[in-house]
């Protein structure tokens, strides 16, 4: 996808420059040329940003160190929260599990739409037909799509899927059934519901792969695999690259898959972390364990803060070169 | 132009934060607010199970009518409401319980100690039949104070073999004979999984605690106990009892030597209620009074339903299993919502089982709406109030009783036994993943799981 | 960050030679001539024949089945899962799914709820990117550090703490659960949105602000009359993301909405999975499909540029 660049430094520079060099002013000077306007917009994002998200993140360090059950009052437990996480056994069976979820969604979710996208941008009549069909799982409301799954993944041979399996003498497969076949079963039916919109945001970005290096590339003789080879994937190594954080990002909180196909079972394989999390602080019917809960998810997130990181710098460096 | 802009523009923003925080003030009515200054209380209270059947509703909505009629000064709003082990906190710590919940009795005590429910003695003792109830299912609800919190109100339940009549002549089988013993639980099983493919020839539950229970439910009839409990009230975890291991044998060897299990083994109350009444389940164990929702929310066939005894074995100890269901209010509300809630139980829950005019009142409309009436559970009072309460209804009843005799004849007979009194909720967490294991995969080493679970629920039981 | 669908460059003068549909210049890897050879056109064509059938397959396969599921009565589902209609077609199904379980009520809920969290996204990102970048207080650089930081922290982390503020929120004194604004205004505080809207506006050309400030435009003037028309494209990229946001959220409304009344369809379906006879639940997973699947039909177009855009904005 063709990121234009205008030239908003050389705009912006002298309008800074101009504030910069405002002398100071007092609060009457300040309110007349206009502060008080600057607030007034800023209202909406202060309070939101304010009430929903700076202060709970505070909160969510605060409530870490702290046992905290809406009954009692909170007292403070030091690093309790994160030794009890950490001496969990299922936190590392859930550990496991996401970076295997991780793991297949990559290899079931990252190559297939890659190269349905190739092969979709050679379509020279009815493309659109072709996008359609691949984003239709895309728009079914993914609850919908997971408890659809759940019943064409229905065990013994009255299943959808063992029925037509058992056409071709295959099955029948326990799909959720089973610890092993689970967490592929839960993979699957995601990518299903998923790789439709990766196609389509390979597919922009094919579209945008200049001409003049195809033609360029033929007066040297390149046959169509060295053309894809040498000019379209390295176009789409941006693309790539930053779809490939962002599954990770994904995936490392995936909630939905497990949480309604499995409820992490069959016996805790397919607990994830972000399960776990819902575990401890919603689980227990007497009420829940909020400070181990916000203990694991601040570990989570300096782990994801990795990957965001690297995401910022990427797309800063793209939008702006 | 200039000057009259910017103050509108100030109420325009000004009105789209505050006022939109302000917005939020007006629907619903917060629990603490529920008696206005004239004098009008507002209750909501347990509707349904979510789901249910049209003629289920219209039945509750007359309840409600009748109720609202004779206290013209309660407005009664129905919630639909499940109990689950892994939603409730939630709605325990969202405050979107109704003023009048349900809870298992397991989780009384818990509350109580939490100060989550409100202290209903003054007007739990003021009900003319306060002293008639049976002392041991009252003081579930009762806290070490000696006051009463929670009442018993919904039912109380021994755990029973519930069977589909249907699936047993399929294969050949004598409806009117259910297993009486777990080796023919396991014969019949595999009679029914081999002549209706696809079909369980015997479920169990594995998923939100309910794993955890009918595995305590059926270990406890084969003489087993997973939590024993001294004088002290120490707590000792025995989950790798014989009783246990029996169990969790039995269903290794239901599921891998004879696959007689079906194919779905995440299954909880709720949907395994669905599975059996889809034909899908030949026998499985839960509260003996589960026809009811099976009716309201499964639309199940009543031709098909059969009710057994849970099979015990020799053990000395072999026992049923017993819970139940009490009514509490959170401990928030103000006291004119605590004397409309003690009204309300007392009309919809209790009144009915003392009273004969109210009893034949509730079996009229009841019956009137199709929805079930006379499914047996255990008596809230004495056995001779229940049997008199029966007397009075008789002309109403509607549930297929005569295929339920193999549990009525048995009922007042059973050697019964309660659940375990400390951390029982989290302990059958533990135990739901033994379960699954077990179901889900052959080669599973039953006592290592059960091993290592008991390492953990001591842990638990240690902590207080 | 503009998104520019124009610049794609214009095809070279000298490659116009015939005007065979794919060759305006939207080439892929294989060229004209490259078509006119007999072992690209069999190859890539079988190629594209197979695609095609499988994303049939994959694609419609699940849905057509779900259709049929919808008019099967729920004994032959369970029994013969792919026989044609054994038993006949039990189109009562998609009645009970209308009546009984009131999907049409949901769906519209999942309606409001996708609206509300637009209007308040929209109403965040458009006067705090305006304040930001065209106001520019003095403290706006603390602010925007502040809407930046929030962009590490992953949504799960706000998910305990956050339910407890829409408990007991600051100054409101009444729980907002079981209320739409419990969703619509934490939807609110998305950096991402901000970052992006802020973004369009430091690109807008601050000769046409000064013009109009010139002309005695006040802020809020230059705000309504000039700013928001000049950023039709971003708002609508934001509007595509905050509504696709709302459509799959599952997990936030679960906890806050518990009132079957105002649940959208992700809450209320898998609560009423183990009630509903199999049938009459197939129906209305089917009829909770029929609708976006129509919507998307019909804007197609829109559909997937937002989704192409994805790639580009996102990334």
């Amino acid at each position: 996808m063709t990121v234009t660049t205008s030239p908003r430094g050389d705009v912006a520079a002298p309008a800074r420059a101009a504030g910069a060099g405002r002398p100071r002013r007092g609060p009457a000077t300040w309110l007349r040329g206009g502060g008080l306007h600057s607030l007034v917009f800023l209202l909406p994002l202060l309070v939101i940003f304010g009430v929903f998200s700076w202060f709970p993140i505070v909160r969510a360090v605060i409530m870490s160190v702290q046992e905290t059950n809406l009954v009692t009052d909170p007292t403070f437990v030091g690093l309790d929260n994160f030794r009890h996480v950490l001496a969990d056994p299922l936190l590392w069976k859930a550990v496991q599990n996401t970076l295997y979820f991780a793991f297949l969604a990559l290899l079931f979710g990252y190559p297939v739409p890659l190269v349905a996208a190739v092969l979709m941008r050679e379509v020279r009549r009815g493309r659109g037909l072709y996008s359609a069909l691949a984003y239709l799982p895309v728009v079914v409301p993914p609850v919908v799509a997971v408890l659809l799954w759940k019943f064409f993944y229905k065990g013994g041979p009255t299943g959808v899927f063992n029925t037509i399996l058992g056409w071709v003498g295959l099955g029948p497969y326990p799909w959720l059934q089973d610890a092993s076949w689970a967490m592929p079963s839960l993979v699957l039916a995601a990518t299903w519901a998923g790789a439709g919109g990766t196609v389509i945001i390979y597919l922009a970005a094919l579209t945008s792969v200049p001409a003049e290096l195809y033609d360029a590339s033929e007066v040297d003789g390149a046959g169509l695999w060295r053309k894809i080879w040498h000019v379209t994937l390295p176009q789409l190594r941006g693309v790539l690259f930053i779809t490939l954080i962002l599954q990770v990002i994904g995936t490392a909180q995936v909630f939905l898959e497990p949480y309604l196909f499995t409820g992490g079972g069959p016996n805790n394989a397919t607990v994830t972390v972000l399960l776990l999390i819902y575990r401890y602080a919603f689980q227990n019917s007497l009420g829940g364990d909020y400070g181990a809960a916000t203990a694991l998810s601040l570990m989570l997130a300096a782990v994801l803060a990795v990957f965001s990181v690297l995401y910022f710098r990427l797309t800063r460096s793209w939008s702006t070169s | 132009m200039k000057s009259t802009r910017k103050p509108a523009a100030l109420a325009l923003v000004g009105a789209l934060t505050a006022g939109a925080l302000a917005a939020c003030s007006g629907g619903g009515d917060p629990q603490d607010e529920s008696t206005n200054s004239a004098g009008q209380v507002t209750l909501s209270v347990v509707s349904l199970l979510p789901g249910s059947t049209e003629e289920a509703v219209a039945a509750f909505e007359d309840q409600v009518a009748e109720f609202e009629k004779a206290n013209p000064d309660i407005d009664v709003q129905p919630e639909e409401y499940e109990w689950k082990a892994t939603t409730f906190a939630a709605q325990l710590a969202g405050g979107t319980l109704p003023d009048v919940f349900e809870i298992p009795f397991t989780d009384a005590q818990g509350l109580v100690e939490n100060g989550q429910l409100a202290d209903m003695d003054a007007q739990f003792r003021a009900l003319p039949y306060a002293e008639q109830f049976n002392p041991t299912i009252l003081e579930a609800g009762t806290g070490e104070d000696g006051h009463v919190y929670a009442i018993p109100a919904k039912n109380a339940y021994p755990v029973a073999l519930h069977y589909n009549r249907q699936l047993f002549e399929s294969a050949g089988l004598d409806p009117d004979s259910p297993p009486t013993t777990w080796e023919q639980v396991r014969e019949y099983a595999k009679k029914i999984a081999d002549a209706n493919p696809g079909v369980a020839g015997y479920a169990t539950m594995t998923q939100n605690n309910t794993g955890g229970w009918q595995l305590t439910a059926q270990t406890v009839a084969r003489g087993g106990r997973t939590v024993e409990t001294d004088a002290d009230q120490k707590a000792t975890a025995t989950l790798d009892n014989p009783g246990t291991q029996e169990t969790l044998q039995f269903l290794h060897d239901l599921r891998w030597e004879d696959e007689s299990m079906g194919g779905n083994f995440l299954l909880d109350w709720g949907s395994i209620n669905q599975e059996f009444a889809a034909g899908q389940v030949g026998m499985f164990t839960s509260g003996s009074d589960i026809y009811t929702s099976l009716v309201q929310t499964n639309a199940v066939d009543p031709d098909t339903y059969g009710l057994a005894p849970i099979p015990l074995s020799d053990a000395p100890e072999s026992a049923t299993l017993t819970g139940g269901t009490l009514a509490g209010v959170p401990a928030n509300v103000d006291e004119g919502v605590k004397d409309a809630a003690i009204k309300w139980i007392d009309f919809f829950y209790l009144n009915k089982l003392v009273d004969e005019d109210r009893a034949v009142a509730d079996a009229e409309t009841l019956a009137k709406n199709d929805q079930p009436v006379g499914t047996p559970v255990l008596p809230m009072f004495s056995k001779e109030q229940y049997e008199l309460n029966q007397e009075w209804i008789a002309d109403y009843v509607n549930v297929p009783l005569d295929q339920m005799t193999a549990f009525t004849d048995a009922m007042f007979d059973l050697p019964l036994a309660g659940e375990p009194s400390q951390k029982t909720q989290e302990v059958y967490a533990l135990l739901d993943p033994v379960v699954q294991a077990v179901l889900t995969d052959e080669g599973a080493d039953i006592d290592a799981l059960l091993a290592d679970a008991n390492t953990q629920a001591q842990a638990l039981l240690d902590q207080g | 960050m503009t998104l520019s669908s124009t610049a794609r460059p214009a095809p070279a003068s000298g490659a116009r030679r015939r005007a065979t549909p794919s060759d305006d210049g939207d080439r892929g890897a294989l060229s004209a001539p490259d078509w006119r050879r007999p072992a690209v056109r069999w190859g890539m064509g079988g190629t594209h024949v197979l695609l095609l059938v499988l994303l049939v397959v994959v694609g419609l396969g699940p849905m057509l089945l779900l259709a049929k599921y919808a008019v099967t009565p729920t004994q032959d589902i369970l029994r013969t899962p792919l026989a044609l209609f054994p038993h006949g077609i039990a189109w009562e199904n998609l009645e009970r799914a209308w009546n009984d379980v009131q999907v049409s009520r949901y769906f519209m809920n999942t309606v409001w709820l996708a609206l509300g969290s637009w209007a308040v996204q929209l109403v965040v990102a458009t006067t705090g990117g305006y304040a930001l970048s065209v106001l520019r207080p003095r403290y706006g650089k603390v602010v925007q550090a502040l809407v930046l930081s929030t962009m590490f922290v992953p949504a799960v982390v706000l998910l305990v703490p956050l339910y407890l503020t829409i408990l007991d929120p600051p100054l409101l004194g009444r729980s907002l659960v079981d209320s739409f604004w419990a969703v619509w205004l934490p939807a609110g505080a998305s950096a991402f949105n901000v970052l992006l809207v802020q973004r369009f506006f430091d690109n807008l050309p601050r000769e046409v602000f000064e013009a109009a400030r010139v002309d005695g435009a006040g802020p809020y003037r230059l705000f309504w009359s000039i700013v928001l028309p000049m950023s039709k494209p971003i708002l609508g990229v934001v509007s595509v993301f905050a509504v696709i946001a709302a459509w799959k959220d599952f997990l936030w409304p679960l906890l806050v909405l518990k009132d079957p009344e105002i649940q959208p369809l992700s809450v209320r379906l898998p609560a009423i999975e183990a009630s509903t006879e199999l049938g009459v639940f197939l129906a209305a997973l089917a009829i909770s499909t029929v609708l976006p699947v129509a919507m998307f039909l019909v804007f197609q177009r829109l559909f997937l540029r937002g989704a192409g855009l994805g790639g580009a904005v996102k990334g």
